[in-house]
């Protein structure tokens, strides 16, 4: 994929504190709002903690029901390099 | 403008031996992320910050001084931005910089009053307004997510177009972002521009950015496509004959688009890349980044007493300079690349060829 760097790149980024809220805020607006955004998954990082890798591959959240990162007891901390990513409807 | 041309060098020796320390030339600001297009190719839209008030604004813009030379007003649509016209006075009193570029959707009916207040209020600025067409008719709505949003366009233009004929610091263009969803469609949207009556037409690509929430999203057009698409736009653009500044700009232009063209393919920084150097970008909540692609976070202007010159020559940018000069990184990112583009040795000369050679469009 075209900027695949972007995507390691933002990975390795310690996530702020309020991370999960604001992210999954912004995509329950989106929604909302009626852009073309269907849900949110969530993109493990190369190196996740157990529990992230037992994370549904592929899976689509309602951000109210997306779990939480960092997940509980994730090692890295704010270090977690796992990621949400929006969903669009022209990936489906 | 010569100002400009005289800090060439010394940002040269900048990025390579960081002195002399220099505030850069070319600043984005975003004062909201709110938008009221529902674009395919962002999602900026969705966010919602603790926006800098414009109390806030200000001591930032003081601390800036005359470096900058080109602001760009960015958003979200920047003319929803509620103090737009007190944001840009104030950008103008503080910087007075010879070139102030504001995007905009044309949705909101209110936009060419502000414009005027805007141009009136920055005589001795250059004030760019370039609205978004990413397509003509529905296919414009579709990609733009907002119904009838083609027709306010065209309202929009044809005042604005009636505007720049009060005021001789407007320029009125149109701006096109090629992307997977309309690159096949890109020469209708050239023929529409071009009799359009707009003063210019510009183009970039839809690319992943952490600012807007599209990294991994399958908006890119593949470097097949874009070629295709912008081999045209160059043929028109070589077609044109050009007076006055616009001969250079245009030059410049053939030369970004190309560099997209080989960035595209070999996926490398292939120029130099000045941003965190010559240009920066400030968001809506007052953090600062070196551009809006990686959106480093170098630190927040609320922690630095509103001073720009704290996080710009402090230790956190360190690292990100170190990481764009090894080439970590690679974009075309139309707003870094045109200043980065004005410190490539190789661009310069082949513009200056352009401009000397007989019976070019573009040249003399």
């Amino acid at each position: 994929m075209a900027f695949d760097w972007l995507n390691k790149f933002q990975h390795r980024v310690e996530k702020d504190p309020d991370y999960a809220a604001k992210t999954l805020a912004a995509y329950r607006l989106g929604m909302k709002a009626k852009g073309s955004i269907v849900g949110v998954a969530i993109e493990p990082a190369p190196d996740c903690c157990a529990a992230a890798r037992e994370l549904p591959a592929g899976k689509v959240y309602h951000p109210d029901q997306a779990p939480l990162l960092p997940l509980p007891d994730c090692p890295q901390g704010r270090r977690c390099a796992c990621l949400y990513r929006p969903v669009m409807t022209y990936q489906q | 403008m010569l100002d400009v041309f005289l800090r060439i060098p010394l940002f040269k020796l900048y990025r390579r031996f960081g002195r002399p320390r220099l505030l850069p030339l070319n600043l984005t600001l975003s004062p909201s992320p709110k938008c009221n297009s529902r674009c395919l190719t962002c999602n900026i839209w969705m966010k919602r910050e603790n926006e800098l008030t414009l109390e806030e604004w200000d001591k930032v813009l003081a601390s800036l001084g005359r470096a900058p030379y080109w602001f760009t007003i960015s958003g979200g649509e920047p003319l929803m931005y509620p103090q737009v016209v007190q944001l840009t006075q104030s950008v103008y009193e503080h910087c007075r910089p010879g070139v102030i570029n504001i995007p905009t959707n044309g949705i909101l009916p209110n936009i060419p009053e502000n414009v005027q207040r805007i141009a009136r209020a920055c005589p001795q600025s250059h004030v760019i307004i370039n609205l978004s067409l990413d397509g003509v008719g529905e296919k414009h709505d579709f990609i733009r997510g907002v119904p009838g949003n083609f027709r306010k366009f065209e309202q929009c233009l044809e005042q604005l177009l009636s505007l720049r004929r009060q005021f001789n610091n407007l320029t009125i263009g149109i701006h096109s972002v090629i992307s997977v969803f309309n690159a096949e469609h890109l020469d209708e949207i050239i023929a529409y521009a071009d009799r359009s009556g707009a003063d210019q037409f510009i183009t970039e690509i839809a690319e992943p950015r952490v600012e807007l929430d599209t990294v991994g999203l399958p908006i890119t057009p593949s470097a097949e496509s874009y070629a295709k698409a912008i081999d045209h736009l160059i043929a028109y653009v070589e077609s044109k004959r050009f007076t006055g500044i616009a001969r250079i700009t245009e030059a410049l232009r053939v030369e970004y688009y190309k560099l997209v063209k080989r960035i595209l393919d070999e996926q490398d920084q292939v120029i130099a890349c000045y941003a965190g150097w010559v240009s920066a970008h400030i968001y809506a909540d007052g953090t600062v980044w070196p551009c809006c692609v990686r959106g480093d976070n170098l630190g927040n202007l609320r922690d630095h007493n509103y001073d720009f010159k704290e996080i710009w020559f402090g230790e956190k940018i360190q690292e990100v300079r170190r990481s764009i000069a090894a080439k970590e990184c690679h974009c075309p990112l139309a707003n870094a690349a045109y200043t980065s583009m004005l410190h490539d040795i190789k661009t310069l000369a082949r513009v200056g060829a352009k401009l000397l050679r007989p019976g070019d469009k573009i040249g003399l």
